[in-house]
This record gives structure tokens, C-alpha cells and sequence, in this order.
């Protein structure tokens, strides 16, 4: 119960904060347009599709990890976190509303930025992949929100998740398989790349975009990047402190 | 009976020591003010006393809970109003006294919510948002977060800082009027005649409770200055704050025809507890 409570508390604060909510999905319909541009200048043989989706992914893995870290560090450089605790919130009730609240965001950044990635690039792609699309995409931002909470728990201040932003971001771009198979990295990076939520969502879409793909071969992708979010939400609530 | 029991309680960060082997018994139903110097350590002390941090060392008893084991059935008995207002900016203040109090399960919490607004005459300005209200409305609103369910006991951290004196007065009425109805109060501040408000007051230096009384026998460890109008002369005697050592200054005058005027000059509170302050750092 108390943690419907502190979901719509949250949604509250998302909806109070226009700037912060425009930014969020403004945001990434940008960044994706900048790529389209940028696309745009590379020869025609260039495999788009085999980037576009991957790409729109990560803007949403990366935005949705980073907004909902910030505004957990927030709750506490502003005193907030330590109020619901000395107010009787659990910290299993506050993660739990952060992620419920932080759902719609995700959701709906997740339906919007695919949705313009496959009309810009001119993707077209049958109903059910679009559907795989769609749930490997919103697996990932679920996955993106848990890991914001649990980076979230060892920050005292706001500068103090920032180092973890290179640290997260930028070697999943480089391991996951976004920019290469991961199959041409050397062992070690190709199985470092494994620790990445992006690696299994990039397998399900490098899947079920080829005209042969088929799902059921990389399922298991789904269900570890679902895993992937149970787990960290079970981490963060470990590492949650409700006494310093 | 003690609404707080404290013994050798110590905080320590690494090599500080912000807080070192406390004792404190404060009784119920009384204002308990913490008085001391910026730095002294009283927020340190009430955040443990909420449970919010986690002794070095030493026993904490609030209302006969142990403040950490018991915690779950001790959060729904204390309010606590930290230094800084702790509020969401962007939430109405309505909002954010409803969520703060939505833990504690009443039935009846949009009827309180209401009560408290009132009692702290925030009404007309419930639906605005909280970064639209002035630094004192704001104190207004934590402070009713910290009272919409009703506690037994309540922890108020500096709650007058950097509020004007017509506010903070009304703050201080707010707080009696508490007390009356039975709330024992804990309230922190670093300005040392407010403790002339309180029933029992403490002195918090360096982490260390170097006194702990009635705010009228702290009165007596200072210094009263006796002008004694005789023949026309006037004399000064610097004697003891007690009221027996100004019996006794008068006496040895016996009050005869020729002593025509006696004016009597206490050290304030501020004074007195400046000068313990002053001692404990010699």
C-alpha cells in the first residue's frame, strides 16, 4: 500500500515538473533525429537497420538510468529520504514506488522513441517484431531504472553518480554489440560485455530485425534482461541504508 | 517517567567524535530545549535519537523503545522536523503533509491534514506549490509534516533558525500549545535565550552535555550585579546568581534610612550558558 503511495507521489512530482518532463522525451526524439542526420551522410550500402534500433535503445537505456539515479541522490542531498524513513517508509516500499512511478516514464519514452526511429529510418518491420521491438526496449528501460536505483544507493551527492555515468555508459557501447559484434572483441571483452543489460537487448534485436530471425532462438536474452531488473531492484534494496 | 533515556551515547565519523558519551533523561510532557553552538553536535544527536543514524556506542531509549530495534513501532509515535525543510519543491504543500503522513495509516488523515494546516495557518496557501512559499511558510509546512499524525514526541531541529521574530513567536505559542495537550517536545537551537522557554534545557558543547537543568537554576550559576544607592554614593557588589546570595548581599545592609536605592542586574540565560560554554572551552 505504502508503496502506491509513494509512486504517486512520484508520478505527482513528474507531472508537477513540465521542463523535467518535456526534457525527458524531447530529449531523446532529438538525439534520434541527430542520428538520422548523421546517418544521412554515410554511403547507401550503410545497414541502417542493423544500428537504428540499437542506437534508439540505448538513448532510452542511457536516459532512464540517469533521471531516475539523480533524482533518488536528490531525495537524499535534499532530506527527504531520511524524512520517509524517520516517517516509517521501508526501503523496499520506496524502491518499489521509484520503479512504479519511473514505469510510465520509461514506457512511454520507450514507445515514442521507437516509434519515431522506425518513421525516420523508414524501418518496416511486421506487427510482431514491432511488438518484440517494443517489449525488448521497455525490458531495457525497466532494467535502466533498477540499475539508476541501485548506483543511486552508494551516492551522497548528486557529483557522486556522475562518475558512474562513463562507467556504465560508455563500455556498453563498446561491448554490448551496438557499434560491432561482440563475436570480433577478444574472449575476455566478449564475455565483460555479458555484465551489460544492453548486450541482451541488442541480441533480441539483431534477432528478430533479419527477415529470417526468429525469437525463440534468443528468448533467454528476454528473460536475463528481465531477470536483469528483478535482481538489481533485490540488490538496491540491500544496499538501500535506512540508519547511516 | 522519561520520554528519552540516553546513556554514553558517542558518534563517531572516522577520526571526528561528534558526539562523546552522552547522558540525558528527559522527562514527558515537558519542552526540552538542546542548546549549544553551531557545530556542537545536537543535530548529530537528534538524528540518532530518530533513528536516522546508528551509534558508536551507548543505549538509546525513546519513549521506553530501544530506538533502533524498535524502530518500526517508535516511527509511528515520534514527528520529526529536521534543520532543513526536507520538502518535494514541486508538491503542493497539502501534498507533501499528506504524504509524509500516509505511513502511519489513519482513516482520517485528510480530516488531519486540514487540522494541521490550520494550526499552523497554512490554509489559504495549501495548494500552492512549496518553491513558491517564503523560507518561513516552508518551515511551516515540515513542521506540519512532522505533526499531521499526531505524535507522542516530537524532535524539532532548529526550528527557528532564520525565521523572523513575529514567526518565530507564533512558532513558539504552536509549541506550548503542544506541550499542553500532552506532546513531549525535543527542540534543538543554537539561540540561547529561547531556552528561557523551555521546561528543562541542556547545553550541548563539543559533543558533550555540560549541563542539564531547569532554564531558572542554569539562571543561578551566573553572576548578579548588586548597585546599592548610600549617602549619596553608589556601590557596586558582584554576587552569586542564587536568590539566597542576594538575601544575604542585602542583609549586610540591614537596610538602613541612609541606603536610598538598590538595583539588582542578573546575568541573562545567554550570558550564563555563554560563559559555561566559555569554561568548558578553558
Amino acid at each position: 500500500m505504502r508503496t502506491f503511495v509513494v509512486a504517486q507521489r512520484v508520478v505527482k512530482q513528474l507531472l508537477h515538473n513540465p521542463r523535467f518532463l518535456v526534457l525527458s522525451i524531447v530529449g531523446p526524439l532529438v538525439i534520434v533525429y541527430f542520428l538520422k542526420v548523421f546517418f544521412d551522410t554515410l554511403p547507401p550500402t550503410f545497414d541502417v537497420a542493423r544500428y537504428a534500433v540499437p542506437v534508439a535503445a540505448f538513448i532510452v537505456h542511457f536516459l532512464a538510468f540517469l533521471l531516475c539515479a539523480i533524482a533518488l541522490v536528490q531525495e537524499r542531498t535534499a532530506g527527504t529520504l531520511e524524512r520517509m524513513f524517520v516517517n516509517g517508509f521501508r526501503r523496499t516500499e520506496i524502491i518499489g514506488g521509484y520503479v512504479l512511478g519511473y514505469l510510465g516514464l520509461a514506457t512511454f519514452q520507450a514507445a515514442v522513441v521507437l516509434t519515431e526511429v522506425i518513421w525516420l529510418f523508414e524501418l518496416d518491420y511486421e506487427a510482431q517484431t514491432l511488438a518484440t521491438l517494443f517489449l525488448v526496449v521497455w525490458l531495457l528501460a525497466i532494467a535502466s531504472v533498477m540499475l539508476g536505483i541501485f548506483v543511486s544507493t552508494f551516492a551522497r551527492r548528486e557529483s557522486q553518480v556522475f562518475p558512474f555515468i562513463p562507467l556504465i555508459a560508455l563500455p556498453s557501447v563498446f561491448l554490448s554489440g551496438l557499434l560491432v559484434d561482440v563475436d570480433l572483441l577478444p574472449t575476455w571483452a566478449e564475455w565483460l560485455g555479458h555484465i551489460f543489460p544492453l548486450f541482451y537487448a541488442n541480441n533480441v534485436i539483431q534477432e528478430v530485425i533479419q527477415p529470417t530471425g526468429i525469437l525463440e532462438d534468443v528468448w533467454g536474452n528476454l528473460v536475463v534482461l528481465a531477470g536483469y531488473g528483478v535482481a538489481l531492484l533485490l540488490l538496491a534494496s540491500l544496499t538501500l541504508r535506512e540508519v547511516e | 517517567m522519561y520520554a528519552i533515556e540516553v546513556a554514553g551515547l558517542a558518534k563517531r565519523y572516522g577520526k571526528i567524535e561528534a558526539l562523546r558519551g552522552v547522558d540525558l533523561a528527559v522527562p514527558e510532557g515537558v519542552v526540552f530545549g538542546l542548546v549549544g553552538p553551531n557545530g556542537a553536535g545536537k543535530t548529530t544527536l537528534i538524528k540518532t535519537l530518530v533513528g536516522a543514524l546508528r551509534p558508536s556506542d551507548g543505549e538509546v531509549r525513546v519513549l521506553g523503545l530501544e530506538h533502533l530495534k524498535d524502530r518500526s513501532e517508535l516511527r509511528q509515535c515520534i514527528g520529526y522536523m529536521p534543520q532543513f525543510p526536507a520538502l518535494y519543491e514541486d508538491l503542493s504543500a497539502r501534498d507533501n503533509i499528506e504524504f509524509f503522513g500516509a505511513p502511519h495509516r489513519a482513516p482520517d488523515l485528510r480530516e488531519k491534514v486540514e487540522d494541521v494546516l490550520r494550526l499552523t495557518e497554512l490554509t489559504a496557501r495549501a495548494k500552492d506549490p512549496v518553491h513558491t512559499l517564503s523560507g518561513g511558510m516552508k518551515r511551516r509546512v515540515s513542521l506540519a509534516g512532522a505533526l499531521v499524525h499526531r505524535p507522542k514526541m516530537l524532535f524539532l531541529d532548529e526550528p527557528t533558525a532564520a525565521v523572523d521574530p513575529q514567526l518565530r513567536s507564533r512558532l513558539w505559542e504552536t509549541f506550548r500549545k503542544l506541550a499542553k495537550g500532552g506532546v513531549t517536545l525535543f527542540i534543538s537551537t543554537h539561540l540561547m535565550d529561547e531556552a528561557m522557554l523551555c521546561n528543562r534545557v541542556a547545553i550541548l558543547r563539543e559533543g558533550r552535555i555540560i549541563a542539564s537543568d531547569t532554564p531558572r537554576r542554569i539562571l543561578q550559576k551566573g553572576k548578579t550585579r548588586l548597585l546599592v544607592g548610600r549617602n549619596g554614593e553608589e556601590e557596586e557588589k558582584i554576587i552569586g546568581g542564587h536568590p539566597e546570595d542576594l538575601a544575604a548581599a542585602l542583609r549586610s545592609y540591614s537596610l538602613s534610612p541612609e541606603v536610598t536605592a538598590v538595583s539588582v542586574e542578573a546575568d541573562s540565560l545567554e550570558t550564563v550558558i555563554l560563559s559555561l560554554i566559555g569554561k568548558e572551552v578553558a
